[in-house]
């Protein structure tokens, strides 16, 4: 269990345990999303992985976390619903199971003070030109490097046209037309006056004493001077009545992508319910569309469902051959109707309880896995811990998965496909 | 056989059936995770063998182990997968060039859970309809790899530095391949490389070790398994030279790709030897061109990397090759810069030291995490390597090891390339 508080701006929560051969800190800076300044807010978090006071190149920063075993740094931005995170993550062996013994948990807190309050700046305040030139060059690129991975960047394009310009639709690392435009002297300004703002998040999983390590931390870190408090996210509502949206790249598979609304996000007493629906659909090896789209009628090799919990926004997706598009749309509307109308077994319901208490459980081997669920509570202001949500998961009926299903509706349709392979009708 | 690495406070326990077949497990109180797996060596390289009892020749379609991984999933009442779900459980299954590996993962009903991994993967069904059916789902899952540009990148580079050895082929085979596929022919590699005289269980968890060999050891007292000798695999002679100096490829990708391969000959390397050759190897690309080297940061600082470029070493008993990989705008200027980084590489003992730390919390590491452990501990295993004595020859290594090795591995003779293009650019 995490314990800690917050406090001034600055939450800290550690989760003390012996089970793990290495110590975990996560913290991160949790910014608004806006499209105007979000590859801005990027490219701050690029920067300053780039060098510090202490360690002032790439090149001594690394060197440093070779010192410290091989620690593992990634310095980057993540989206949650509809916040941007500056985040920063730091693995460091656990000096207890090294030669010699070292305090290997000092020298990590030391190590993420001095990135994330201590960058090297210039004598003028500023990132150095080259290091911005650099980074913001690496950045443009990862934009345009998402197209790199099929299933991914259809699943981003289906987002994308849902949001319609929603805030929730703005890719976490921003847009690369706002990122030519950003000016030097702008990426040291947005650190120093989100400093001031942005409320830090810090969490800590491993061999860890909570309270000297709060305190640790306190000393380390300071708060926003004036941090808003954190809203959850605004539910997403389908406004396209499944307007199918198509894409033409050279590929050799579709992707077939089905963006749904459900109305229930991670704070609702129906969370629980939704999560047995997205389960029995398209969760696991025994959920219908696996069972339908794959095994009974070989036209795919992955059909899966997931729920964005910050959103209540639905994700349905396949690869599948081009000329299957109506086919396996058709399978997959007749799985949403079979769960719509009730046609769910007693077995499709205890198997996806039993697979989903398993994941729930098999999270506490992993600290990321941890720290991920209680970020997301920490940051949506709320929700069940994964023993409360494995409970309240025991208690849904079919009666309660059938009444969350009467309220899912497909958004949108989305087809990646190859040129000249369009389905008919679009 | 018990035995404890007091450092890390691991213990491992292994004992060899009368079948042959080998059960380890590394106990792991707290974890709440049960994770099993069921190997054998048996991968996508082995299409061609001798049959350890009659001697005769066999050869199969390429793409056939990766098949008969699909297809052990199914059973005359349904999926085995579904037995698993029932319990709560996962599994899954996957095929290396060495090795099939089945496993499955869960935090409870352990005890049934393993049963029915050791049942499944012992009980073969194909037949006509199913076999075929399996097609059509395969076929998929290959026109997925081809649409992803860094198998595409690496499986090149494979073709490119092989000339005959089965390494140089993609691990599903082909879609031609596969179509040729017969019931029959699955039989005859299941019953040749599903022997437990070639496999291996590796279990982590919150377990009694002797319950856990004790649940193993009942399963195989049903079967009746003779011991097996060694199955031949009939591998072409592969010479020293590279296949081919280059293959390029377009694809739909925002920027090139570029893998710089380097062929490195080996015969039967094996045990001790290959785990001071792997170390020494990867100190030597740390040092080199490792994230802290001043060639990395150059390369980095003149926008031809990103922070994802790495070196690799893969070694094996019968094949071995390094891989120097990441997206770059120019492919040939980064080539160009690494020739001559690498022509002008010095190698530093105060960065030695430090990579062998680093090399130290890495291993540790791989304990953190169930399914990358017995991942590791597969992958050494059938290679002959010792879990608990991977790391014995890091301090001894030397500047003068990682020097000497840079100049028997680092040719430019051995030395294959591969590149993804983005459509419609010039060259």
């Amino acid at each position: 269990m995490f314990v800690g508080s917050a406090q001034d701006g600055v939450s800290v929560y550690v989760y003390p345990t012996d089970r793990f051969k290495t110590i975990s800190l996560y913290a991160c800076w949790v910014g608004e999303l806006d499209a105007a300044s979000a590859s801005l807010t990027a490219l701050v978090a690029y920067c300053l992985r780039r060098g510090t006071r202490q360690w002032p190149t790439f090149t001594t920063m690394q060197a440093h976390l070779e010192e410290l075993y091989g620690a593992s740094f990634r310095a980057d931005v993540g989206k949650l619903g509809e916040h941007q995170l500056l985040s920063f993550r730091l693995e460091i062996p656990d000096g207890r199971y090294l030669p010699g013994h070292p305090d290997t948990l000092g020298a990590g807190l030391d190590f993420l003070q001095a990135v994330m309050q201590e960058p090297n700046l210039t004598a003028a305040g500023h990132f150095p030109d080259d290091v911005i030139a650099q980074e913001k060059d690496i950045l443009r690129r990862q934009i345009e490097g998402l197209i790199n991975d099929k299933a991914q960047y259809a699943m981003l394009r289906c987002i994308e046209a849902m949001a319609d310009g929603a805030r929730f639709g703005v890719p976490r690392y921003g847009r690369v037309e706002d990122l030519t435009a950003i000016d030097e002297q702008a990426v040291a300004a947005r650190w120093s006056e989100g400093r001031k703002r942005w409320p830090l998040l810090l969490f800590g999983v491993g061999a860890i004493d909570a309270a000297g390590f709060e305190a640790a931390v306190r000393e380390r870190f300071q708060g926003p001077q004036s941090a808003a408090p954190l809203r959850p996210p605004t539910l997403f509502a389908a406004t396209h009545d499944g307007r199918l949206v198509v894409d033409e790249e050279d590929v050799r598979q579709g992707k077939l992508h089905l963006g749904l609304a459900t109305g229930v996000r991670l704070q609702d007493a129906d969370y629980s319910a939704l999560m047995m629906y997205t389960g029995v659909l398209g969760g696991f090896p025994h959920s219908k569309l696996f069972v339908n789209v794959r095994e009974k009628a070989s036209l795919a090799y992955y059909a899966y469902a997931r729920v964005d919990a910050a959103l209540g926004l639905m994700m349905i997706g396949a690869g599948i051959e081009f000329s299957d598009f109506r086919p396996a749309l058709d399978i997959i509307r007749r799985q949403l109707d079979d769960m719509r109308e009730g046609r769910i077994s007693e077995e499709e319901m205890a198997f996806t309880l039993e697979s989903f208490t398993n994941e729930l459980k098999a999270e506490d081997d992993s600290p990321s896995a941890l720290i991920g669920r209680e970020l997301e509570r920490r940051l949506l202001g709320g929700g069940p811990t994964s023993d409360e949500l494995e409970a309240s998961l025991a208690r849904v009926t079919r009666d309660d998965v059938v009444r969350v299903a009467g309220h899912v509706n497909v958004d949108l349709i989305y087809f990646l496909t190859a040129h000249g392979e369009v389905p008919a009708g679009a | 056989m018990r035995e404890t690495d007091a450092l890390i406070q691991e213990t491992l326990v292994t004992e060899e059936l009368p079948s042959g077949l080998r059960v380890s497990v590394i106990p792991r109180p707290g974890q709440r995770r049960t994770y099993a797996t069921f190997a054998t060596y048996y991968g996508s390289i082995d299409s061609h063998f001798r049959l350890p009892d009659s001697g005769h020749t066999v050869d199969v379609p390429d793409g056939i182990a990766h098949f008969l991984e699909h297809k052990l999933f199914e059973k005359p009442d349904g999926d085995v997968m579904s037995d698993f779900s029932r319990l709560g459980a996962s599994t899954n299954a996957y095929t290396e060039y060495l090795t099939t590996t089945y496993l499955f993962s869960t935090t409870q009903h352990q005890d049934q859970c393993l049963q029915i991994l050791l049942d499944f993967v012992q009980e073969p069904y194909f037949t006509a309809e199913n076999v075929e059916k399996e097609k059509g789902i395969i076929e998929q899952e290959i026109r997925m790899y081809l649409d992803m540009p860094g198998d595409r990148l690496h499986s090149n580079l494979m073709r490119a530095l092989y000339v005959g050895h089965p390494v140089r082929l993609d691990i599903a085979g082909s879609v031609d391949t596969i179509r040729q596929i017969t019931p029959e022919e699955l039989y005859q590699c299941y019953r040749t490389f599903y022997h437990p005289s070639n496999m291996w269980v590796f279990v982590d968890g919150d377990v009694d070790p002797d319950r856990v060999i004790a649940a193993v050891s009942d399963n195989q007292a049903r079967r009746d398994y003779k011991r097996q000798p060694p199955i031949p695999r009939i591998l072409p002679e592969e010479p020293a030279a590279i296949n081919q100096e280059r293959i390029a490829q377009r694809m739909p990708v925002a920027l090139p790709m570029l893998a710089i391969g380097y062929k490195d000959p080996v015969a039967d390397l094996r045990g001790p030897a290959l785990a001071r050759r792997e170390l020494v190897t990867d100190l030597m690309w740390s040092l080199a061109i490792g994230r802290s080297s001043p060639l990395f940061f150059e390369l980095y600082e003149a926008g031809l990397i990103n922070d994802r470029f790495g070196a690799q070493y893969e070694a094996a008993p019968t094949y071995a090759y390094s891989v120097l990989s990441g997206e770059t705008r120019d492919p040939d200027a980064l080539l160009e810069r690494i020739e001559r980084g690498l022509h002008n590489v010095h190698f530093d003992e105060e960065a030695l030291e430090r990579h062998k730390r680093r090399n130290r919390g890495q291993y540790l590491a791989l304990f953190n995490n169930p399914g990358q452990l017995a991942y590791a501990y597969n992958s050494f295993h059938v290679r002959r390597l010792e879990l608990f004595h991977y790391l014995d020859e890091l301090d001894g290594i030397t500047l003068d090891a990682i020097e000497e090795r840079f100049h028997q591995h680092v040719r430019a003779d051995r030395r294959a390339l591969s590149l993804i293009e983005p459509e419609g650019a010039e060259r």
